[in-house]
């Protein structure tokens, strides 16, 4: 006999709010059926009301751990309709705060799946590294959760002395390799806990259109940052990681890994910085009518915008915001399918949803 | 084998208008290569998609003023580019590509329930972003009155 087992929208195991019907045969999860909205906020209407100075506020507000990725989407779409072309130096500022921003939400991931995974001690460790990670990012902003970086045309902050972050990025780097790397790649309590469960097979995540770490994790070599750079990322050298087995384990690796890369693009960013101006300056901007489409590989994956404007108004006519949760979450049923009750909240943590960027 | 998978990868956007029966050439703005659908069935244009192993993004709506209906945008991934087909509706209603490509699922019935456009051919499943709430309405309407 089948029966229901609602998980959510309120749930220990569910960092904000969505609902997942999960029906048993047993303790085995026979099918799944998910229900978001409840941070439904209205964000894309909204903006058709905000100036192309108040949009940027607002649409920083999509995320509060990816915030940075959203403006500079944005912002970059905007700059096509404006002719803005930010200055060399303020792309290698955007890559650093982006790449921070990787650091901070693959961390945090790694302390939540870790709490998921009764592992209370990495929580801790992945936790206090987190603090540090948004200690550089306040070195450089001033702001912890929503830095106002970017503007249209470059960035609102210079990173004066790019060598002090570095060595900050250089001791956070440190400590990863001493602490989170090897327990989440050789752990026995991680492999276990995390190996064959979960798995979204190279196929279904071709046919759900997933991104980001969870499609890397199943095989596809998928990254903005390398397929179609922005900012400064062609100027990078770095690897893009993918795992076969599509499981926990696989998206666990994947994002350990990806900490590595981070790390090893922050180097080049903060050493190779040119020196020059952090935006164009231009204090007045006109906007063309039509349409820009900008895309950035956000943590947990691809992130787009779609931005209209009309002639001569200073507001958007309409901004379409596609967030990787949104292609993402539709897989949690294919990965639970057949899984043990228990391993349902790891499963579902493992893409690493977000449920304000789904909902906007 | 669909004559688009046996092209070249680096040959495939070349050959997407001549597979569509569609003359007119890409045109590259704003970030998108864009191309005029015409009267191209949309559920041609997924078929053709799958062939080319294009990755589905997203559809984006635009209510368009007055009576004029709504223009639906469909976005897929080739290789790094992002393709871009418009679709004018004149009613409200359009044909579903579920059925032919699952990643579309979300976004149509997100589109059904904030613009009330209605995908032909497939079943909504309850609110997703409205739960207990009417489906098919269109919220910028609402919220004039």
């Amino acid at each position: 006999m089948s029966y229901k087992i609602p998980m959510g929208p309120y749930h220990p195991a569910l960092e904000e709010p969505y609902k997942l019907d999960l029906i048993c045969e047993g303790e085995t999860v026979s099918d799944a059926k998910l229900h978001i909205g409840f941070n439904f906020r209205g964000i894309e209407h909204l903006a058709e009301s905000r100036n192309y100075i108040q949009v940027i506020a607002l649409m920083e507000r999509v995320c509060g751990i990816c915030s940075n990725i959203h403006t500079l989407t944005l912002c970059q779409a905007m700059e096509q309709l404006t002719g803005q072309a930010p200055p060399p130096r303020a792309q290698y500022i955007r890559v650093v705060v982006a790449e921070l921003e990787r650091l901070h939400s693959h961390v945090l991931w790694a302390g939540i799946a870790a709490k998921l995974m009764g592992f209370k001690t990495m929580f801790m460790t992945c936790f206090e590294l987190r603090e540090k990670v948004m200690d550089i990012l306040q070195a450089i902003s001033g702001n912890r959760v929503n830095y106002s970086m970017n503007r249209i045309g470059g960035v609102n902050r210079d990173i004066d002395d790019p060598l002090a972050v570095l060595a900050m990025v250089e001791q956070l780097e440190r400590e990863m390799v001493r602490t989170v790397i090897p327990i989440f790649t050789t752990s026995t309590t991680a492999r276990l806990r995390c190996a064959g469960i979960g798995v979204l097979s190279n196929r279904k995540a071709v046919s759900c259109g997933v991104v980001g770490p969870t499609a890397r994790a199943s095989g596809l070599p998928q990254d903005l940052r390398r397929a179609a750079p922005y900012a400064a990322y062609s100027e990078m050298e770095f690897d893009v990681p993918v795992q076969q087995d599509g499981d926990v384990r696989a998206r666990l690796l994947v994002r350990a890994l990806e900490i590595m890369e981070s790390c090893k693009i922050l180097r080049q960013a903060l050493t190779k910085m040119p020196p020059g101006e952090i935006s164009t300056g231009d204090a007045k901007i006109a906007f063309s009518a039509g349409t820009a489409t900008s895309r950035v590989e956000a943590p947990r994956g691809e992130v787009m915008y779609s931005v209209s404007w009309k002639e001569s108004s200073r507001n958007p006519s309409r901004v379409h915001v596609r967030t990787p949760t949104f292609v993402n979450m539709p897989a949690i049923r294919w990965m639970v399918i057949g899984a043990r009750l228990a391993d349902t909240p790891l499963i579902q943590a493992s893409i690493d949803p977000c449920y304000s960027c789904t909902d906007r | 084998m669909t004559v688009l998978e046996t092209i070249p990868q680096e040959n495939l956007l070349e050959a997407i208008p001549e597979k569509l029966g569609i003359t007119e050439p890409w045109v590259e703005k704003g970030g998108v290569h864009w191309l005029a659908t015409g009267g191209l069935n949309v559920r041609t244009l997924a078929a053709a998609m799958n062939d080319c192993h294009a990755r589905f993004i997203t559809i984006t709506a635009y209510q368009l003023p007055g009576e004029q209906g709504f223009r639906l945008e469909y976005h897929w991934d080739l290789n790094g580019k992002v393709l871009g087909f418009p679709f004018q509706l004149s009613g409200n209603s359009i044909e579903s590509i579920f059925d032919l490509c699952e990643a579309v699922d979300w976004i149509e019935r997100e589109i059904h329930e904030g613009f009330a456009v209605d995908f032909m051919g497939r079943e909504y499943e309850p609110l997703l972003l409205r739960q207990g709430d009417t489906p098919g309405v269109n919220l910028r309407e609402e919220a004039k009155k």
